[in-house]
């Protein structure tokens, strides 16, 4: 399983990206395996308010739903429009092109795992 | 009871290949080895094999074996002969939901092979023994799934691949059965399937099974597991027990009309399925297609306007189609023109009734 270094982690298998008080969401590499080919994803209204360990979409793939929660306090601001068509690039490059969704951050980000501690739960 | 799950004679195979493994009717088996949607799709346009060593085998033979299963299932074997295969259903006599819908493979003139679904086997034998003791003692039932792995091949390119390989087994016609000689192994072998497309199964003994696999493989034959078989039996809406079939459901409420031979006289069941007939089921299959890639899952409500109107049996994404397809139970009293959704949810997503198969054979 792939889990980059400079990223940080929840325990819901999702991974965070802190950039200048927003932080960009995805799924890990583990996530995306586990769930096996991903054919649907609901994503959140742009603009909503979301607190953190909020369930705020959904992935679906052939065999079964997950729910994505929001790792942080914040507001929407941004959501990966291109997964509506091309729900696979969450399979495919669930680090990059397979991003969710960009929230901008009530506070500073708190009781985030970082690579080796989330390679502890999945390994 | 022995609660340890079954295994086919191909296990080591499989987890060699990589699969994902998944408990299925009592079995492990698996589930994916690439992906599902993969799988998928090289049963649409090559071919791939499945092991559903899981299916039951149970011998019937002797001379009354024809009266027997004449008896016990809702097709006529009648209308067919030695050499042919028959999808028919077991009924439960009390109120006639389908306790079990199966193959019949006629051998010949007094031995078939009935291939039930994995977790029903026992009650097949059950209901047969009991029809048996009944009428005669001139039959011989015989739980054989022990004997044998079950590979179906199946794709438009299924024949031609395996001819390369084994060619004895390419050449059962569509519903034929036959007897053949693989490399000194006997084989029975149909032209049966569970997918839409061309193909054949094949049961062949166990000590040879990995044998055949490997020879399948390497005729270009590609490995797909029972999530993909899903997938495709429901683009193919073709009903699957404990879904489409099952406790509270009979033939003529899953549209499986064709499937009862009310001409052939008295069978399992007949008595409630007749008084069904005559007031009309109250309910009955159909397929639906919503817009949109997201799948409506068994157990959804499918309203009309304000009211339920009907439950999901089977949905998911349909990989050829590209959007959201399902059967659905739904009420007799809702029109065929009535605008439907489904209740995903919690969202109502408009659906539409569509004519099935969804995806027609070999498209």
């Amino acid at each position: 399983m792939n889990t980059p270094d400079e990223l940080q982690y929840t325990a819901e298998h999702e991974w965070v990206r802190i950039e200048a008080g927003e932080a960009v969401v995805g799924i890990t590499d583990f996530a995306q395996d586990s769930l096996g080919d991903v054919v649907y994803v609901s994503l959140p209204e742009p603009g909503s308010a979301v607190t953190g360990g909020q369930s705020v979409a959904e992935v679906e793939s052939t065999k079964s739903v997950s729910e994505i929660y929001a790792p942080l306090a914040g507001t929407v601001v941004a959501v990966n429009e291109a997964l509506a068509d091309q729900p696979e690039l969450l399979n495919h490059d669930p680090y990059g092109a397979g991003w969710i969704m960009r929230l901008r951050l009530d506070g500073p980000p708190e009781g985030l795992l970082d690579a080796a501690a989330y390679r502890s739960l999945v390994e | 009871m022995d609660d340890a799950l079954r295994t086919s004679p191909l296990d080591a195979q499989h987890r060699a290949l990589g699969a994902r493994m998944a408990e299925f009717g009592g079995w492990e088996m698996p589930i994916q080895y690439t992906g599902v949607l993969e799988e998928h799709r090289q049963c649409r346009t090559d071919a791939v094999a499945f092991d559903v060593s899981h299916l039951g085998t149970v011998e019937v033979r002797g001379p009354r074996a024809f009266e027997l299963l004449q008896w016990a299932f809702t097709n006529d074997l009648g209308r067919i002969e030695p050499g042919r295969a028959q999808y028919t259903h077991l009924l439960d006599p009390g109120d006639a939901h389908v306790v079990d819908d199966l193959i019949v493979w006629w051998l010949d003139a007094t031995s078939f092979l009935v291939m039930p679904n994995a977790s029903n086997t026992a009650r097949l034998t059950d209901a047969l023994r009991e029809h048996a003791a009944a009428a005669t003692d001139d039959v011989v039932i015989a739980d054989v799934t022990e004997s044998r792995a079950v590979l179906a091949v199946q794709g438009p390119s299924a024949r031609t691949r395996l001819r390369a390989v084994a060619p004895e087994l390419a050449a059962v016609a569509h519903f034929g059965v036959q007897t053949a000689v693989w490399h000194a192994v006997p084989c029975v072998v149909a032209g049966t399937g569970y997918t839409g497309e061309d193909g054949v199964e094949i049961q062949v003994p166990t000590a040879h099974a990995v044998e055949l696999w490997e020879a399948l493989l390497t005729a270009g034959v590609t490995p797909a597991g029972l999530g993909a078989r899903d997938t495709l039996r429901l683009e193919a809406a073709l009903p699957l027990h404990g879904h489409e079939l099952g406790p509270g459901i009979t033939p003529l409420q899953a549209g499986l009309s064709w499937v009862v031979r009310f001409d052939k006289g008295d069978f399992r069941g007949r008595g409630p399925l007749e008084a069904e007939r005559e007031r009309g089921p109250a309910r009955r299959s159909a397929g639906i297609a919503v817009e949109g890639r997201q799948p409506p899952r068994a157990g959804a409500t499918v309203m009309a306007g304000e009211r339920a109107a009907g439950i999901v049996t089977s949905g998911n994404f349909s990989p050829t189609l590209g959007h959201g397809i399902a059967l659905a139970l739904i009420d007799s009293a809702v029109g065929a023109a009535e605008e439907l959704a489904v209740d995903i949810r919690g969202k109502l997503v408009p659906a539409q009734r569509v004519r099935t198969p969804f995806v027609p054979r070999g498209a």
